[in-house]
């Protein structure tokens, strides 16, 4: 029984070899660039030069196109044709349905807007794809992110597991006590109702002794904590860190002066 | 003086008048396996508690007397400074996973992360302490797809590799099944060999008759013997309190009525005393 805990794949590449916290001051680069407005093309530009590249150098393309098709396109194809149906002003209406327009504005609009999530997004992704939560959760915590912080981000990336597990040993309990799990449609839901109680009220007294299991394991020590993995970081790295943060800070300058 | 040392200790919860613990006094000597009986509620896990630091500093409420573990009082040290000397595992293997590891081997680091020993140690003695438990196999698995058994080595383990004074056990094998009970058995057996000091609550008589060095058995918040297996498991004190006797106590017993058994022979508690009891009796007819 294996389950998929993360995004992340397990391969051998530049990508997965960079410190997380690059990865991450890349990824907000991205993201910074292609929310600031300084050009209307520049997310189409980053998502298609910068970023389908860097999900072949990690060596994730597959799985980023898959998620990509069957994920992302869903979700940012509803958002623009929200956002062109919606969007509020516009004069050169291109079709109409029913009192709905379709103008060039609103059109321009839901694609800047799908754009700017599509990219964003898939910077994530890139950075999920190549980056072992662990590792993200632990070269933070080095740097003095809260320990209490980085326990729950990596509980919570934990909790569709466990919530598998339960319901499993609830299923397995409730059918050995003769209450049918499988079969028509009607059984299943039937079989569910009584699977809300314990994953949720068993939960409270779970909170109280997952809370003793960690402080038994000094979770709490006032200690600086060490790392089962090894998080590589070089000095090229930490340069190209503030070579983004130089990017970020001239795009915002750049901004803000072309106003 | 010995490693743990508990003091006329009365203590109440929170949310209760009735006392859970009533003038306890225990002594566990280092290297010793010490096994808690007792009937349903009788305060077995609030020892427990007690002796790992949760009671008074987790739970709260009104705790009267001296806990001390090598030479460190209770009400004076920290929680997260006292687990360091008394490691707990309980019943329900699976909230005692951390929840924020993937692997079994980084499940087992987690408590040397927190403690912020050095990587290299931290692998040699993670290693060590899967080695010594018989779970090297699980290291890559993940905590989640683990038999309640095998959860169960694995928190003995995480706690194990911290290298405590003390391991306290509330009845760790009460929600496993057969097999896996009798393995986190023979692991607990292991530890104790290896020299380290054992109290735990168990219900499983025959188990308690074959592993402890010393038994208390408790009703009501209070001690109510104390002594080696043989004394304690074969007093008539413990089936007036409605604690469990050991079946070879029972069969002895019954066999004595029909005069199967000799009325010299001490009472049974194991197996091999029973065979023993049993051939010496039938010489004698
Ligand atoms: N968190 C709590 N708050 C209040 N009262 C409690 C709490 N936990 C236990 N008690 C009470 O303390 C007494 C001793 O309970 P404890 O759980 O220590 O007994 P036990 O011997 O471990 O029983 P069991 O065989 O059920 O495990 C009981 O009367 C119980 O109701
Ligand atoms: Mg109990």
């Amino acid at each position: 029984m294996h389950q998929k805990l993360s995004f992340y794949v397990d391969r051998d590449s530049f990508l997965h070899h960079l410190n997380p916290l690059t990865k991450l001051t890349l990824v907000l680069t991205l993201v910074i660039l292609s929310f600031l407005g300084l050009s209307y093309w520049l997310p189409t530009i980053i998502f298609l030069f910068i970023i389908i590249p860097l999900s072949f150098l990690g060596k994730v393309a597959q799985e980023f196109f898959n998620a990509t098709v069957k994920l992302l396109l869903p979700v940012v194809g509803f958002l623009f044709v929200m956002q062109a149906f919606f969007h509020p002003d516009g004069t050169q209406v291109i079709f109409s349905i029913w009192i709905f327009d379709v103008t060039v504005e609103s059109l321009s609009f839901a694609y800047l807007t799908a754009s700017r999530i599509l990219t964003m997004v898939a910077s994530f992704l890139i950075l999920l794809l190549t980056t072992h939560p662990s590792d993200l959760m632990s070269d933070l915590t080095r740097r003095g992110v809260s320990g209490n912080l980085s326990y729950v981000i990596t509980s919570t990336l934990q909790i569709i597991p466990q919530m598998q597990v339960k319901a499993g040993t609830i299923i397995d309990a409730q059918q050995s006590r003769g209450l049918e799990t499988t079969g028509n449609v009607f059984n299943r839901v039937k079989a569910v109702v009584p699977l809300v109680g314990p994953l949720v009220f068993g939960s409270l007294v779970e909170v109280e002794e997952r809370a003793i299991a960690i402080e038994a394991r000094a979770f709490t020590a006032p200690l600086k904590k060490t790392s089962l993995r090894e998080i590589p970081d070089r000095a090229a790295e930490r340069a190209a860190r503030w070579i983004f943060i130089g990017v970020i800070i001239i795009a915002i300058g750049l901004r803000i002066w072309l106003l | 003086m010995a490693l743990v040392e508990l003091s006329s200790v009365t203590y109440t919860y929170p949310t209760t008048d009735k006392p859970a613990l009533k003038d306890i006094n225990l002594k566990v000597e280092q290297g010793e396996f010490l096994a808690i009986v007792g009937s349903n509620e009788a305060g077995k896990s609030t020892l427990c508690y007690t002796i790992s630091g949760f009671i008074p500093h987790f739970f709260h409420g009104d705790l009267v007397g001296e806990v001390q573990v090598a030479g460190l009082n209770l009400e004076e040290s920290k929680l997260n400074e006292w687990v360091l000397n008394v490691g707990l595992v309980f019943q329900n293997p699976f909230n005692q996973i951390s929840g924020s590891k993937f692997t079994v081997f980084e499940e087992i680091a987690f408590g040397l992360e927190n403690l912020g020993v050095k990587r290299s140690e931290m692998i040699e003695r993670v290693e060590r302490a899967m080695e010594l438990t018989g779970i090297s196999d699980l290291a890559d698995r993940s905590p989640y797809s683990l038999s309640g058994g095998q959860q169960q080595k694995v928190a003995l383990t995480s706690i194990l590799v911290m290298e405590p004074q003390v391991f306290v056990l509330d009845e760790p094998t009460s929600q496993l099944d057969p097999i896996g009970a009798r393995e986190v058995f023979e692991v607990i057996k292991e530890m104790s060999r290896a020299g380290i000091t054992v109290i735990m609550a168990e219900h499983k008589i025959e188990w308690v008759a074959e592993f402890a060095d010393r038994v208390i058995a408790m009703h009501d918040g209070q001690i109510i013997i104390e002594g080696s297996p043989q004394e304690v498991l074969t007093s008539p004190l413990l089936p007036e309190h409605g604690i469990g006797t050991s079946r070879y106590t029972q069969a002895a017993k019954q066999a004595r009525t029909e005069g199967l058994f000799s009325e010299t022979t001490p009472l049974p508690v194991t197996l091999d005393q029973a065979v023993a009891g049993f051939s010496g009796g039938n010489h004698e007819d």
